[in-house]
Formats: C-alpha cells, structure tokens, sequence
C-alpha cells in the first residue's frame, strides 16, 4: 500500500499493461491483463525442438512441425525452475519482444507477473530478476507462487502457508520418461522419440482405482497357454495404441483392444503396441514413488506431511476444501484417487473433498491474472527504479515477505 | 611302508593343485592361501558378503535409472539456438550479469550442489560464505522473519548483515519451527477425538453423514460455517475466537433439533488457532528447497516396497539367482535369463 504509493510517486505512472507468465517446464502460459480486460492465455510449448531433419523449432513454432518422429527437446525449465537463460530467452523474444511476435509487447511500458514454484534456490531467483530488469527491462514485476511441479500448498485467505508447503520430486517428465522406459523393454525402442511417448501417456494413461486387480487382469499367466481374460482384453484394460507412421499418420491413436489383429501376422500395413499394465502403473508412480525406488511418500502421505504442519484447527476446513491443478491431474480417475488416497489417512468423520478446475492447466494463470488487478499486488511489486536504486539483494528479501496479513 | 593300517590324511606338507588344497588351520587365514578355491556354487559358499554386494549393485542400478528418468532425452543432444533473421535487439549489449547469466551452461543438479555447499560453508565457516556470495540474496528468509508485513519500503539494508546475526535469527527460526511443531503434536495427542469436519466445513449438503440420516434439514442462513447443533444450543460462545483475521461467527445459529442433546451426535470441534499462530503461519518465510522436498517418514518404513516383475511388471515373485532381479514366473525368467547371460556370463 504504502510501497505502491511511494512508487507510484516516485517513478512514472504505473503501467496499464500487464504481461501475465506461467512458466512452466512444459509450457507457458501467457496472456496480457489490461485494466478490467483479460485476454484469454495462450500455451506456448517451453521448449526448443529439433526433428530429424535438424531443423530447429523455437516455442509456438513447434505448431506447424508435422513430422514428430525422432524429434529432440531442449527444455530452459527443469523442476519448475527457470535454469537454462539463453534458451529462455530466445523463446521469450521469439514470443513477447521481436517485431515479428505473436504476442509483442514493449517491455518498458508493461508490468510483469511471473509465476513461480515455491521454495526456489536463492541463486535462480536472483538470475530471475537480473534478467528481468537489467535485460528485458521491465517496468515493475513481481512474482507469485505457481505450481509447476507435484506441490502440495495449504492456501489461507488467498496467502500460501509457507510452513507447511510439501514437494514431491514425480512430475510428468518422469513419468513420461518411465513409460518410454516400459515400451523399450517390451515392445519397441522409443528411446528417441519422447514426444510419441509423451503423446501416448497423455491419451492412454489412466490411474487405477484398484491397482492389485487391475494388476491381475493384465497379468499373461506363468508359461504356455494365456490365460483367457488376458487374451479377451484384460477385463476392459488392453488397449492398442496406433504408432505414426510419418507418411499418411502423424499422430498416434488409441484403439479399443482387438484380439483378431494378432492372427493377422506382421502384413498389417500399421505398428500396433497393446498397453496393458502400462496404462495404470505408470501414472501410479504418483501415489506410490517407491515402485521405482524413490525414496519419498506419496501423494496421499503428502498431503497428510502438510497437514502436519498445521494447527488442527484449520484440518477440516483444508481437507474439505482440496483443488488439483496442472497437467497430471488431467489424467483419468486422478481425483477419486486422491480423494480416496486422504481419505484413508484422516480420521473418519473427516469430509475430504477433492475437485479440480475445468481447465487445470491454465488455472494457475488465471489466479496470476485476477492477482494482477487485485489491490494487493502494488504491496508486492517491484518497480525498475527501486531495482535499480536498492539492488537485487533488496528485491529478493520483499519478495521474501510476501503480501504480508491484512489488519 | 606298512604304517598299522594308519592312513595318513594330511601331512605337514601342503600340496598346490588346481581345485583344492590342503591348508594348516592357523588363525585367520591370509588371502595368498585361500587361492585355490573351489570355483564350483560361487554363489552359494560366498555367504553373507553376497547379500551386501547385491543390494549395493541394486542401490546404484536405482540411483542410475532415477538419474536417467529425470533427464530430458536418452542421449546428450546439444540444441543451438538458431540464428536470428534481422532482429533488432539482437545488438543490445548485455550487462555484466546478464552475460554471466546467459553465458552459464549449470544445469540444476550444479545449482543444487553449489547451494549446498553454500549452506556447509555456512554452518562451517560464516564469514566466508557471506563473502562468496556478494548480493546477499542467501539471508532473505532470516531478515524477512522479523518483519510481519511489508507494507512501507524497508529502507535499503546494508550490503551484507553480519554473519552472527545470520547464524543466530536462522537458529532463533529453527528452534520457533520445532516449538511450534511440538506444540501441534501435543494438541493433538490432547484430541483424541479428531477433528469433526460437519462443524465447519462450508455446508456439505451431499456429505455421507447428512445423507443416510432421515433428518429434515433446514437451511442454514448464510453459506457461512454453520455451528454445530450441539454446542449452539449449550453456550452462544464465539467460534472461532475474536481475531481480525478470521472473524468470528455473527450469524444467528441454526434452528434447534430435538436431538440436539443425543450423546451420540455431539460433535468435537478441534481448537482454532489463535490469531497469533495464524499470523505468524501467514508471514512465515518461505522454507528452502531442501527442506520443503517430502521425506519418507517412519510411518512408511512398516509397508514393504512393491517390487515388480522387471519384464512384465505383474508382482515380483521370484528373484533370479545370478543378478537378483525380480521376474513374475517361468516365462519372463527364460526372457531374463537371455538377458542376464550376455551381462554376466554362465
């Protein structure tokens, strides 16, 4: 309040104009807030991409990629974290800055809010801002809490619980990455070709409301003879999944189990992988990390993790109250399976309510861009003037405190 | 020679053959003459050194696979950053820092490992680490503690704070963190009966509970927390108490039930949280990176980890002699075996 005045006085007028980013490591999300007006995000894939033909494709240029075979990605983001400068800068003016931009905007005359995983390595934070100010020069910013990776975060009256904000090292990357792992053992080699895989765990993967049993149907039998669920589809679970073949098919496509495709022989003019237990004990990496050895709890135990670190008293009314966000909580059965996860865990007359938004993935944007026309973002806003004047170290202690208590 | 029909079995004189020897039984025998061992059942004899060597072969066949799941493609791709077709900021020049910035090629493992030799510096040696890290931008937790809101700017701090300020306010944080730990465990050891969610959670009407009682129920006035019966009808008390930050229930109570005194209906309210322990919860600094990633609690350790069959994934039910890896049955075992003779032989 007090801060967004001084500034306000100080400086010139506070931009009208805001840039709302959420850098995740698998896309942004980026969209301008002006005045009452939000424009809708767009979703910028976060990556520099090259296919087979070493042509390379920077952010939004991936869409006119056809040919998605062999391809490889450099990602600027790891862990939600914003590592890699050079590559996310070519991608940021690629988008916001050349003449030529999608979404061009003059950085000098627009605010910035930048969304930002929790619990960030001071020295990422400071190369954050360096590059903001002293870079892009931005007229003022500020950043707010995102939620790129598996986080759990209690939220008080619009302010995060520091205290008891829980992080879970499984994020779809990995995910991704165990089930190229899976393919490769038992079917084809996909080590090169993360994006069909990414693909396929995106249209196929489901989470198991009953793993041990679905575990069962999925199961061939001991030696010889299959056993007759097995080759009637597994109860429902066997699907097959269309490969591109990167002549008249460029996307995968999942198909309902058909048993007569295998009498067929080799002829068949389509790659055909069935996924059994592929499907469900992939995205169970989840709830469960030590299938692979990980040595952290799962996301049931997570929750419960930062419950612990709050006063019993607000337990009902954060239990009752449980919003998923991100691209991982797209995946079928993910929030019965949480719900049933916590439930397990609190004691019985507890009403858990688990929910997710209708369109997860940009959800976290949408809060940035209601924060950036809210009053308390002038408490938290870091102009270029005071950057310049005080120093980085000043500007990482205000974003340090937060929006503070209203009182 | 006619020795008494005594046959001598082992004499004083050792014998070197290939597959076996005699040895004299003296105290802890040195390596040199074990040599000649009996090459058959390695894998039986070898006795409790095997099960340490597996699990620690095991333990970096995990390590590595997690390290290998964490990274972005199979193989070390160097992307470049293409060219650029006439731009115009191309030319700007770069500040100092920038270049530095854009110039580093750290992946994040490099950062997470620079930051924790930065924190063993600082246990260590505080001094020192105020001085490797010039913008000061590793103490912000400690300084924001104290301040609760930052509403008016803070004027600019000196460039570094003394390193024994540092090292005291984050020991001051730490201890307030365990105090305020025990001090939830202890409540809730005091509640046994948990924490009932009908009192105020926002009206569930489709809650399990609501739902199988043949109850009429009447509306609450406001979506607000509703009371629970029970304790409205005892003592108008205020719930939770006066606080600005959550304020108090203001709202006519709900309607009586005759059943309201039933025993069985009475609900335990957990204490709310004073409005001195929600403002510090709300103000408090943000925790590191470390300490926010989830830990295996003791809780877990009693469930075995699943194991899973490395060929088909169904359970892992039997473990293959020669590597220990795990396979469900006969027919992933033969697949197995394939494998496992090309890696270590017959």
């Amino acid at each position: 309040m007090a801060g967004g005045k001084k500034s306000r006085a100080s400086g010139p007028a506070p931009p009208s104009r805001t840039l709302v980013l959420d850098n995740g490591a698998y896309t942004i999300k980026a969209g301008f807030v002006l005045g009452d007006h939000t424009d809708e995000p767009r979703i910028i894939p976060n990556c520099l991409a090259r296919d087979r033909h070493r042509k390379v494709y920077v952010g939004s240029e991936l869409d006119k990629c056809k040919d998605f075979g062999e391809m490889a990605f450099r990602r600027p983001v790891e862990k939600g974290f914003i590592v890699n400068w050079e590559a996310q800068k070519e991608i940021w003016d690629r988008e916001f800055f050349d003449d030529k931009a999608p979404q061009r905007c003059d950085p000098s005359e627009t605010r910035l809010v930048l969304a930002e995983q929790p619990n960030a390595l001071p020295a990422l934070q400071l190369h954050c801002d360096q590059m903001v100010f002293e870079e892009f020069g931005f007229a003022s910013y500020c950043r707010v809490p995102g939620h790129s990776h598996t986080t759990v975060t209690p939220i008080l009256q619009g302010r995060p619980l520091h205290p008891a904000i829980r992080r879970l090292d499984v994020g779809g990357k990995l995910l991704t990455n165990h089930l190229t792992r899976l393919l490769s053992v038992r079917h084809f080699d996909m080590r090169n070709d993360p994006y069909l895989v990414n693909e396929m765990k995106e249209s196929a993967c489901y989470i198991s409301l009953d793993f041990s049993s679905d575990l069962e149907h999925s199961w061939k039998g001991t030696r010889g003879e299959r056993r007759p669920s097995y080759l009637a589809g597994s109860a429902g679970i066997a699907r097959d999944y269309v490969l591109p073949d990167s002549h008249t098919r460029f996307h995968g496509a999942v198909r309902d189990y058909d048993p007569t495709i295998r009498k067929k022989g080799g002829t068949a003019a389509e790659d055909v992988l069935t996924l059994r237990n592929e499907r469900f004990a992939v995205p169970e990496l989840l709830f469960r990390p030590s299938d692979v050895g990980m040595r952290q709890p799962g996301l049931g135990d997570l929750v419960m993790q930062s419950l612990g670190a709050l006063p019993v008293g607000l337990w009902p009314a954060m239990l009752a109250n449980v919003v998923c966000v991100g691209g991982n909580v797209l995946l079928e059965n993910f929030v019965q399976r949480l719900q049933r996860e916590v439930l397990e865990r609190v004691p019985d007359v507890c009403i858990v309510r688990v929910a997710r938004p209708e369109e997860p993935v940009v959800s976290t944007w949408r809060g940035a861009a209601r924060f950036a026309v809210h009053e308390h973002v002038e408490r938290v806003v870091v102009t270029r003037g005071e950057y310049e004047e005080f120093g980085a170290g000043w500007v990482a202690r205000r974003f340090a405190g937060g929006v503070g208590v209203d009182s | 020679m006619n020795n008494f029909g005594v046959i001598e079995v082992a004499g004083p004189k050792t014998t070197r053959a290939p597959g076996w020897a005699y040895v004299p039984d003296s105290g802890p025998t040195p390596a040199q003459a074990l040599q000649p061992t009996n090459r058959k059942r390695v894998a039986r004899n070898q006795g409790g050194l095997s099960s340490s060597d597996v699990s620690a072969r095991q333990d970096a066949k995990i390590r590595k696979d997690l390290e290998a799941l964490d990274r972005d493609t199979n193989k070390d791709v160097n992307i470049p950053i293409p060219p650029k077709s006439g731009s115009s900021r191309a030319s700007n020049k770069h500040t100092p820092n920038v270049r530095k910035i854009l110039q580093s090629q750290k992946t994040f493992a490099n950062h997470l490992d620079d930051y924790q030799a930065l924190l063993a510096l600082a246990e260590t040696n505080p001094a020192a680490a105020a001085a490797l890290n010039p913008a000061n931008v590793q103490p912000p937790k400690p300084s924001a503690a104290p301040t609760p809101a930052r509403n008016s700017p803070a004027p600019p701090p000196p460039a570094s704070t003394p390193a024994a300020s540092k090292r005291s306010a984050a020991a001051a944080k730490r201890a307030a963190a365990k105090e305020a730990k025990e001090a939830a465990e202890a409540t809730l050891q005091k509640q046994p009966p948990p924490p009932s969610p009908s009192a105020e959670t926002p009206t569930p009407a489709a809650g399990p509970s609501t739902a199988t009682t043949d109850v009429e129920m009447t509306d609450a006035p406001a979506p607000e927390p509703e009371l629970p019966a029970a304790a409205a009808a005892e003592e108008p008390q205020s719930y939770p108490p006066d606080g600005t930050i959550l304020p108090p229930y203001r709202r006519p109570p709900p309607p009586s039930h005759p059943c309201d005194d039933d025993p069985l209906l009475v609900s335990h309210v957990p204490p709310f949280p004073t409005d001195d322990e929600l403002r510090a919860l709300m103000t408090a600094p943000p925790l590191s990176y470390l300490e926010a990633r989830a830990a295996r609690g003791s809780d877990e350790a009693r469930y075995p980890a699943r194991v899973f069959c490395e060929v088909c994934g169904y359970w892992g039910r039997v473990r293959c002699v020669k590597c220990g890896a795990r396979v469900c049955a006969l027919d992933c075992l033969d697949v197995h075996r394939q494998e496992c003779v090309t890696r270590y032989g017959l």
